[in-house]
């Protein structure tokens, strides 16, 4: 039987209380600064991005699949990236129908939103956040563009609630670059305090325990008492994270943009604060949902104002006038993509792309917003040291889940899960390079 | 430490040591006899690199101390028992045969015997998120706590989240048992200084829509007055609604559901504050006819409330049903309800088993929502004439029992706005009153009484904040917290207590009769010992198996047993999945957004499960009964004659109808399907496993599972003739299809049906359906329900097989015992548990094995108290000192 505990109460803690104290716990080695030196590859991250009213399905879709599959019109503006991304088809996550609803279920797989009783599930980067949040000051960054934010997110706690998404990006540079109030930091820590006090009383209380009782019992209580030291060290990196100043800001503080007919302009700042919270390993893990369906008549790339508000736009039924429009608010879409994917690609982490540490996943809970239809949703996966370049064609009369991707995800970024949300195994076609 | 794990293991060495030595030294390996016969029978094929069925006897090796060699030769024992093994029964002749067992049986049970009795049966088991909540609920009087979803869901083994083996504990377990903790605490603390006033909205018709029409246009909703809708554009409706005098006889009429897209809530109102809320309302049950003119309902519409932000059509959120369900009648009806609202919220009248529009977007124009077409008869819906709410009711009595729980009668003041608690609990004398408090709480919070040593730690935390200066109120919360997360809360302990380590705890008896309370009542309430039950262990007399009966007796026909019906369901016939595969609507357009057919076929099996246990109804009711439970919508779904409103009730079936018993209702068939097409692979595995005890072996891993064809070209069952054409696919596959044919007669929903449905074969089907959608399928081939059980008994319907089924009622009988016993106990019936499992079912057997008969015979058996195997105990007081 292995022995998991502690040789005594507080020793590891009184360790990590002296100088140098982080070097003590072998996980704190993925600490931004420890990890430069280090010769191990940087951590692997992941942005998160969803339309929630989608994209033409049509100009979106490759028409042939595989390696050598020819590029859509949409994917053409990605062209000086196509060996860094995948596009995929005939993707969707089973029993999540419903038109709109759907949109918070993105990142959760959680079915029938529409049902009575329905409540939403953990979703990805939470899910991720249990595991590798701890890494970094951030366990997640969860934001959103012209959200309404007391009923959208991508984010979404174990028990069901949202997690209110981010929409201001001056705000979110502050939350990075800039320390919280005295009162606010002291609070943070005496909180911290409480739990750690808590947790020396369960390990003591459960060590007691464990003199009186059967030893298929005590294998029980040494799981009690290894999540007790588990968690205490936790406790210790949110301490530690508490007295480490905050990285230097790359930029100036940015504008916030409120009028909500600069969808696309929001779009960009956020990718940028994404962008910037990944590079200074601020957190790991970011969701993006640019609200569509909540962005009234909008701006294009050419200062011309849309006709219609962006939902019904994408109620297109066919009318060219309409469609027009779309396409070239899609096409600004894939434009900001492929400034995002040319910026990772540019910055280097050693002897790494930042883009090859980085999954980008865009997509949407839409395959069509024209019918409301819920499956082939477009899912573009980017970056993250994949072996990229081909579009991946599932069934579109039986589609594959959505989730079997976010397994793949989990996997890459060092998270244990058998299975996410309606998976059926990882999606094997997407293989580490 | 260390020397703590030398000392136990050297004790369980010793109790080893202290059993017959004869039958210890046969019980750490099996018997060379059998040993020899095994590997000259079975050796052949399961020896070596390539064995076949991934049993290599080679690598098991004989070595029966091992609790998995236990396990694999428990498998061998049965397979050739049943005569599944060796493959050519002439092999293994008789005598060989029977000897062979007997040997192993007595081997195995032996050594199984010795395990339980150093170890025990079952290690210590933590609480699921349900029975953590329902814990949490009882112990701080908070009966509408809602905490289970803040932690991870439990993990399912041998069938159940109750199973000690598969309730892990790790990291991300405590962290959110801690979060639950401290949000339960929360919850309990007096909300403010002095109780708050709840506020009052009222509304006549005109209020009760949020705005003049919704999709669907005036079929799905309108105002009336006299039985004809009135026409009130948006400025009416205005003037309407902030008029002083209101016209009440104006109705709201309604006539789709909830479903998304939404919209159908009272104008102007949103919960302010979290709570309950007080429900009243005046409605009746009408029906809409061509030319928007409403009369009266000839049947009850069910109608409910649900808990949602008041943001528009087309968005989601929660959806919370609440307040429970009516039926509306005919005749104006006052109801009354209260339901459960979060800030912000409002209730969506939601009207269940009505159509939802479709949405389509006619020539590039903004989406319109089509209605279905009316049925004969016209369109049912509900009036509604006026609606009061008010809210969050006031705790009855101040401060709330919660609150009390917690700091007594102490005096307490409210606390700035934006402060972490709403109150401050004033104490003169904060170390004394906080240790005071925290003896008293981890009296109530843990079963057996805790010695003052072991209340040390707890101290520890809360002198800790208060030299911290974080004030007395949070100080007590934060030991609280700390013990509603120790291991005396969230674990759970078998009956032995600690009298497996002797002398080691001068208490050790009493600790028992508290875990034996315990277990009784996780089992039938999924919660701690009330208060009587807690006395009974108190007082030694739980030890009586007369008392634990009548105690047990007690617990079954409390509402609260209502909670084992829903888990032990939700598991034991995947009731939790009813609603999981969404019907294709392709195949099954009626089933389209029918939630309310999903609620009713889980409430119809569950009360049929709650009277098998209450009524004691014989086993065989398992397979058949010459009843079933419907309401309304089943009653349409088993084409049975019209029964009005939504409670299920027992409605007798003619003998020749195919309905009756667990095996046909509608929630099996709909768990054991896809939502596309039905497999009898998979329904006949589901059942033998659940239903018959008699799990299949695992298939293969090489061999892909057989697809049906939804073209309606070929059925099911030419696909699997093909496959088990195969000799060694036959041979398992004969052991469950047969069970599986006969149930397709059912499909996916439990529907009766004599042609297969298809896509692309037979004759066309074509309609608009219940969500306006145009629809066309093709009725397929006839179904073929005959066929023969493994012994050659042949059938040549679901009636005829359900006979030779019930014809078994022991193996029936045996079966729920195995259920019971694995969730009541945390751990399946071992080896060493069937003599006693034996010995209930002959207590039962001439009553017809009575369901409620098995459950009082299986609580009171050793098992369930906890007691080693009652020949262990004789081998054992046979032992020469």
């Amino acid at each position: 039987m292995t022995r998991t505990i502690l040789p005594g109460r507080f020793s590891r803690r009184t360790l990590l209380r002296g100088a140098g104290a982080t070097l003590a716990l072998p996980w704190l080695e993925a600490l931004p600064r420890v990890a430069a030196a280090t010769a191990d590859a940087p951590p692997l991250r992941a942005i998160f991005i969803s339309n929630n009213l989608g994209i033409l399905p049509e100009p979106f879709f490759p028409k042939t699949a595989g390696l050598g599959y020819e590029l859509s019109p949409y994917l053409a503006r990605l062209a000086d990236h196509r060996a860094d991304f995948t596009v995929i088809s005939g993707l969707s996550h089973p029993s999540v129908r419903g038109g709109h609803s759907t949109e918070n279920c993105f990142l959760t797989a959680a079915r029938n939103p529409t049902a009575s009783g329905f409540r939403n599930t953990i979703s990805l980067d939470q899910f991720a956040a249990e595991r590798i949040g701890h890494l970094t000051r951030f366990p997640t960054l969860n934001l959103g563009v012209n959200i309404d934010k007391a009923n959208r997110s991508l984010a979404w706690t174990r028990d069901g609630c949202l997690i209110p998404p981010e929409d201001r990006p001056s705000r979110l540079f502050e939350k990075l670059f800039v320390t919280g109030s005295p009162a606010e930091v002291a609070g943070r820590r005496r909180q911290l305090r409480e739990r750690e006090s808590i947790l020396d009383a369960l390990g003591d209380d459960a060590r007691r325990l464990e003199k009186r009782v059967s030893i298929a019992d005590r294998r029980r209580l040494d799981q009690y008492l290894t999540s007790v030291r588990e968690l205490e060290e936790r406790l210790q990196v949110a301490g530690a994270w508490e007295e480490r100043p905050r990285p230097q800001p790359p930029t100036a503080k940015p504008g916030d943009i409120t009028d909500r007919a600069q969808i696309f302009a929001g779009f960009e700042a956020m990718l940028d604060m994404a962008r910037l919270a990944i590079e200074t390993d601020s957190t790991r893990l970011v969701t993006l949902m640019v609200d569509a369906f909540a962005t009234p008549a909008f701006r294009l790339a050419d200062e011309r104002t849309t006709t219609d508000g962006y939902h019904n736009l994408s109620h297109h039924g066919q009318s060219a006038e309409k469609l027009a429009q779309l396409e070239a608010a899609d096409r600004w879409q894939m434009d900001l993509l492929a400034m995002l994917l040319a910026k990772l690609a540019e910055r280097r982490e050693g002897d790494h792309r930042l883009l090859d540490r980085t999954i980008v996943l865009y997509g949407s809970n839409l395959g069509d917003a024209n019918t409301h239809d819920n499956t082939n949703l477009p899912i573009l996966v980017a970056g993250g040291g994949f072996r990229h370049g081909s579009h991946l064609a599932f069934p579109l009369d039986d589609n594959l889940p959505l989730s079997n991707l976010f397994v793949t995800v989990l996997e890459r970024l060092g998270v244990e899960a058998e299975a996410f949300g309606s998976s059926t195994g990882p999606l094997a076609d997407l293989e580490p390079a | 430490m260390r020397g703590e794990g030398v000392k136990i293991l050297r004790y369980a060495m010793a109790a080893a040591a202290m059993l017959l030595p004869m039958i210890a030294a046969r019980a750490e390996r099996a018997p060379a006899t059998f040993e020899t016969l095994l590997t000259r029978t079975c050796g052949e094929c399961h020896a070596g690199g390539s064995a076949e069925g991934g049993l290599d006897l080679d690598a098991v090796g004989f070595d029966l101390r091992v609790a998995t060699v236990r396990d694999r030769f428990a498998l061998m024992h049965d397979r050739i028992a049943k005569g599944q093994m060796p493959p050519d029964p002439d092999d293994l002749p008789e005598p060989a045969r029977g000897e062979l067992l007997a040997t192993l049986s007595e081997a195995l049970a032996a050594a199984d015997s010795i395990a339980m009795n150093v170890d025990g049966r079952v290690p210590l088991r933590r609480l699921n998120r349900l029975e953590y909540q329902q814990t949490l609920r009882d112990m701080l009087a908070l009966p509408l706590l809602d905490i289970a979803d803040q932690l991870p869901e439990d993990r399912v083994r041998d069938g159940f989240n109750k199973s000690a083996e598969g309730l892990d504990f790790s990291r991300i377990q405590l962290a959110a048992t801690l979060d639950a903790a401290e949000a339960a605490l929360a919850a309990a603390i007096a909300p403010g200084e002095a109780p708050q006033p709840p506020d009052h909205y009222a509304a006549f018709a005109t209020k009760l829509f949020s705005e003049g029409q919704t999709f669907g246009e005036r079929e799905a909703m309108f105002f009336a007055k006299d039985g004809r809708a009135v026409s009130l554009t948006g400025q009416h409706l205005a003037a309407l609604r902030t008029s002083f005098v209101q016209d009440p006889t104006i109705e709201c009429c309604i006539f789709r559901s909830a479903y998304w897209p939404y919209y159908g809530y009272p104008h102007g109102f949103i919960a302010r504050r979290a709570g309950v809320y007080s429900v009243r309302f005046r409605a009746r049950a009408v029906v809409q006819h061509e030319g928007y003119t409403i009369t009266p309902a000839p049947q009850s519409v069910p109608m409910t409330f649900r808990a949602r932000r008041p943001s528009g059509p087309d968005v989601s959120g929660d959806v919370r049903a609440v307040g429970g369900i009516f039926d509306i009648s005919a005749e104006p009806t006052d109801f009354e309800t209260q339901v459960v609202l979060d800030a912000g919220q409002t209730i969506e009248y939601s009207l269940l088993g009505l159509p939802v529009p479709l949405a389509r977007n006619v020539n590039g124009g903004p989406p319109t929502y089509r209605y279905p077409p009316f049925p004969a008869g016209g369109q049912p819906g509900v009036a509604i004439q006026s609606l009061e709410i008010s809210g969050p009711l006031p705790p009855d009595p101040w401060p709330p029992e919660s609150h009390r729980v917690l700091f007594g009668e102490l005096p307490f003041r409210g606390t700035k706005p934006g402060s972490p608690l709403p109150v401050e609990v004033e104490s003169a004398d904060p170390v004394t009153d906080a240790r005071r408090f925290l003896a008293a709480f981890a009296d109530r919070a843990v079963l057996a009484p805790l010695a003052p040593e072991e209340l040390a730690p707890f101290f520890a935390v809360v002198d800790a904040s208060l030299a911290d200066g974080v004030g007395f109120t949070r100080a007590v919360l934060t030991g609280y917290a700390a013990i509603l997360a120790s291991p005396h809360v969230v674990y759970l302990r078998e009956p032995r207590g600690l009298d497996a380590v002797p002398g080691s705890d001068a208490a050790s008896g009493s600790r028992a009769a508290y875990d034996l309370a315990a277990r009784l009542s996780y089992f039938l309430w999924d919660t701690r010992p009330d208060a009587t039950l807690l006395q009974k262990a108190r007082d030694g007399s739980l030890a009586e198996s007369t008392v634990l009966a009548a105690e047990a007796d007690r617990l079954v026909a409390d509402d609260q047993f209502a909670r084992f019906i829903e888990t032990f369901t939700d598991y034991w016939l995947d009731l939790r999945h009813v609603r999981r595969d969404e019907p294709d609507v392709r195949l099954y357009p009626e089933y389209r957004f029918d939630d309310y057919l999903a609620e009713s076929m889980a409430a119809e099996t569950r009360a049929f499960v709650t009277s098998l246990i209450r009524d004691n109804l014989p086993a065989r009711s398992i397979v058949t009964t010459d009843f079933v439970y419907a309401n309304d919508r089943l009653a349409r779904h088993y084409v049975l004659p019209p029964l009005a409103g939504h409670a299920v009730r027992k409605v007798p079936m003619p003998p020749e109808s195919p309905f009756g018993g667990l095996l046909t209702q509608a929630a099996i068939q709909r768990v054991t399907a896809n939502g596309t097409n039905t497999s009898p692979v998979v329904r006949g595995a589901w059942v033998m496993t659940r239903l018959l005890g008699q799990p299949p072996p695992h298939p293969p891993e090489s061999v892909p599972a057989v697809e049906p064809d939804i073209r309606g070209a070929k059925t099911i069952r030419d696909l699997l003739a093909r496959h088990t054409a195969d000799a060694s696919c036959a041979s398992c596959h004969k052991l469950f299809d047969p069970v599986g044919f006969a149930l397709e007669s059912f499909d996916i929903c439990g529907g009766w049906r004599d042609r297969y449905r298809g896509l692309d074969e037979g004759e066309p089907v074509t309609g608009i359906d219940r969500a306006g959608h145009d629809f066309a399928y093709r009725l397929a081939a006839p179904v073929d329900p005959s066929g023969s059980l493994p012994d050659g008994r042949e059938f040549a319907d679901i009636k005829a097989m359900k006979a030779l089924l019930a014809a078994d009622e022991r193996q029936l009988a045996r079966n729920l015992l195995h259920q019971f016993t694995a969730y009541a106990t945390g751990a399946p019936v071992r080896f060493a548990d069937r003599p006693e499992i034996e010995v209930i079912l002959d207590a039962t057997a001439n009553a017809g094995y009575r369901v409620g008969d098995l459950l009082r015979g299986l609580i009171k058996s050793r098992i369930f108290r906890g007691l080693p195997p009652a020949a262990a105990t004789t081998t054992s007081e046979e032992t020469p000192s």
